[in-house]
């Protein structure tokens, strides 16, 4: 039987470990689990804080005969077009803003691998309909079996935490009333894709696979039937 | 002709390596020098040593610690070069600004000053934990130390981290 203190110290030192042991504790000490959201929340922040953006370098293009000089030069000729491509890539990829949204929800997801399980039970009723309650909403109609529901602490606010077994595989819905979103995001990090979309009065939905063969649009499209299928009591 | 195909396959295939690494490796090496435009001059350099070098890369998979050691041997071989002066943390943010603003929340801000201020040997294995995504063996090896010397580290780092940031530690465990 492991110990409080003895969970918390391994996830000082890794808080994305899925050590099976780590897991189980969780799952049997709520204390412990408080204290990994916690620790998530601040895992997530330091991760966005290591990602600094990267100001691109300057790029001076050589005269043409200069260039094709230099190009005739052995390795010097594919060292030079290297970083000539990396230097004009990078800057437009790095130009692109964080999701820092987007890496929160990862960051959660790393929380509860289990809820990841292809399956075709489906989560007792009472127990979706309590964790949906709390968030003022139902599913109208099926979007999809729900194997799991869980209401989760994030940013500060209990959100449904739903996982939809979908023909892609099993997809997970976090319905982020407090989250509003200006516009749709997809996103593609820490082995997770999908997408954020913006619900009108009530924040954002983020739906997120880690199928790799699905599409950002089949996410899309998955998004927008979980969407239809919201009633909203509240 | 056909040595010729193969060596602009070789060519492309490292571009795309170098593109797909180099954000983090600048990032790694900002973290490590603390010092942006440092930071570049190194990473240049790792990006050209490793072109010459590549043909000890045998596999791509390996590729992020096979650079994150050069740029280490090429940070170290930088205070050879230049003998550094110590210098304020605060200094240090402020003239480090356009690289840790960028328009972001002030918790964030607040966080990369409280990274600026953690010992470098608590710092680097962090930022190859969280930004890296090594492995605890692979820090271990990176930086020469055993396993449980590297867990020890990661730990006090979070643990000053946390503190500096203002967070409750109340339930953080005693080391």
């Amino acid at each position: 039987m492991m110990r409080c203190s003895d969970y918390r110290r391994s996830m000082m030192v890794d808080p994305r470990d899925a050590d099976p042991q780590l897991q189980g504790h969780r799952v049997s000490c709520h204390d412990c689990q408080v204290y990994t959201e916690r620790l998530l929340r601040f895992e997530s922040r330091l991760d966005r804080a290591l990602r600094v953006a990267v100001l691109p370098l300057p790029v001076k293009s050589p005269p043409q005969t200069r260039l094709s000089a230099v190009y005739r030069q052995g390795w010097w000729a594919m060292a030079a077009s290297v970083l000539l491509a990396v230097v004009v890539v990078g800057a437009l990829w790095l130009s692109v803003p964080g999701p820092s949204l987007a890496a929160d929800v990862v960051t959660h997801m790393a929380g509860e691998p289990d809820a990841w399980r292809r399956t075709d039970v489906p989560v007792h009723s009472s127990e979706l309909q309590d964790v949906l309650r709390n968030s003022h909403l139902r599913l109208a109609t099926e979007a999809g079996v729900v194997s799991y529901a869980s209401s989760c602490e994030f940013r500060g606010h209990r959100v449904p935490h739903l996982v939809i077994q979908t023909a892609s595989g099993p997809v997970t819905v976090m319905v982020l009333v407090h989250e509003p979103a200006a516009k749709a995001l997809r996103f593609d990090e820490g082995g997770y894709r999908g997408v954020i979309v913006p619900v009108p009065g009530h924040g954002s939905l983020a739906v997120l696979t880690q199928e790799s063969a699905t599409t950002s649009k089949a996410i899309e499209q998955i998004a927008a039937r979980v969407l239809d299928s919201i009633v909203w009591t509240g | 002709m056909k040595d010729q195909v193969g060596g602009n396959q070789k060519r492309a295939r490292f571009q795309a390596l170098c593109q797909s690494l180099r954000p983090d490796l600048l990032r790694f090496a900002f973290w490590l020098s603390r010092d942006r435009a440092l930071a570049e001059d190194v990473v240049q350099e790792t990006l050209l040593r490793g072109w010459k070098a590549h043909d000890s890369l045998l596999d791509e998979a390996a590729a992020k610690p096979w650079f994150l050691t050069i740029i280490r041997r090429e940070y170290a071989r930088s205070f050879e070069r230049k003998r550094f002066v110590t210098v304020d943390v605060d200094e240090l943010v402020a003239r480090e600004e356009p690289m840790l603003a960028a328009a972001e929340a002030q918790d964030l801000a607040e966080m990369r000053a409280a990274i600026f201020k953690l010992p470098d040997e608590y710092r680097e294995p962090l930022v190859m934990q969280v930004l890296m995504g090594l492995s605890t063996a692979e820090i271990a090896r990176e930086l020469g130390l055993s396993g449980a010397a590297v867990l020890t580290r990661l730990f006090r780092a979070r643990k000053q981290l946390r503190t500096l940031c203002g967070e409750d530690t109340s339930l953080d465990p005693q080391e």
